[in-house]
């Protein structure tokens, strides 16, 4: 659940970030709405590469996690083994 | 009888103190806070104290605290991150304190209010981005175009690298508000179940049993979460990704 909600605000903090950087240029160089237009998909691009890096990162914690797991059930079978 | 399930987030001023046209007062949010800088003090303080071998309690706790917040930094910051162990620590310790003092029933929950998350988030990206510039200089700017990549590529993908950088503190902050704000309204509202539905109010009473246990742990994990993205980020401007 935790991480379901970290990529569900990352997408739309970067959304928010993108359409307020297109706004406030909007209002200062008069181009209404074309900047805002632009930077929101630009947002959109960087919320889906945030996501995209927040994947890779919990995939390979995981995978260390599971390597870890693997390793330490290894070196109990082996005690066991060597213990007959 | 069924109070608002957002009144508990107001803040109003105890001390009100003007200067010129700044509203300084010293409010419900600020006593709260100077609560879980006190309080977290005098715990470490008095664990520290004895130092004994075998460790009581108290001092167990304040080890297991040490010893998450080293082996975060260690894990998440990598090489030179010593330096910054301290901050990070302070870090976790303050937004702990906050989360859990909020689930004191009648307190005031200060991480409930976005404003006060995004000074957190802003003081961490603002340092980030110097300790970056600091260490690599104008280099630290190719952290917005991935290496190797064509160049004129850079006019779709720099200000793609931009926009996210520039969301990490807006993220950063909203998730710690967002995650308190819920649960505490989600805890009144069922709260209010109880009194209105009388002898049938022993259902969501056990429900709200569950729910402040699990309110708990969440206040311990958005600590942890904020912390070990601070951490994150602080390897993103020494390393460089």
């Amino acid at each position: 659940m935790a991480a379901g909600f970290r990529v569900a605000v990352e997408l739309t903090a970067a959304l928010v970030v993108g359409g307020g950087i297109g706004y406030v240029l909007d209002q200062w160089l008069g181009t209404q709405p074309w900047l805002l237009i632009l930077f929101f998909v630009i947002g959109a691009a960087a919320g889906f590469l945030t996501i995209y890096r927040t994947g890779q990162e919990l995939d390979a914690r995981a995978r260390e996690r599971r390597k870890a797991e693997a390793a330490e059930q290894k070196a109990k079978t082996d005690r066991k083994g060597s213990g007959r | 009888m069924a109070a608002s399930p957002i009144e508990q987030f107001e803040v109003y001023p105890l001390l009100p103190i003007q200067v010129g046209n700044l509203d300084l007062s010293f409010t419900n949010s600020s006593l709260w806070m100077v609560f879980a800088v006190a309080l977290s003090t005098v715990i470490l303080a008095i664990s520290a104290r004895g130092g004994a071998l075998v460790p009581s309690r108290l001092q167990s706790v304040s080890e297991m605290m040490y010893e998450l917040v080293a082996n975060m930094v260690r894990d998440n910051v990598g090489s030179g991150g010593r330096k910054y162990f301290p901050f990070i620590f302070t870090l976790f310790v303050f937004v702990l304190f906050a989360n859990l003092l909020g689930m004191v029933p009648h307190s005031f929950t200060v991480t409930s209010h976005l404003i006060v998350t995004f000074a957190l988030a802003a003081v961490i990206f603002i340092g980030v981005t110097i300790i970056g510039f600091y260490r690599h200089g104008f280099g630290y700017l190719r952290m917005f175009f991935p290496h190797g990549a064509p160049l004129w590529t850079a006019v779709i993908l720099v200000p793609v690298e931009l926009v996210s950088y520039l969301s990490r503190p807006v993220s950063l902050s909203v998730r710690l508000f967002a995650n308190m704000t819920v649960g505490h309204v989600l805890l009144k509202v069922i709260a209010g179940f109880v009194v209105s539905l009388g002898v049938f109010g022993i259902f969501p009473f056990a429900f709200l049993i569950a729910l402040s246990a699990l309110e708990l742990f969440i206040a311990a994990l958005q600590a942890y979460v904020f912390a070990i993205l601070t951490c994150i980020y602080l390897h993103d401007a020494l390393h460089m990704h």
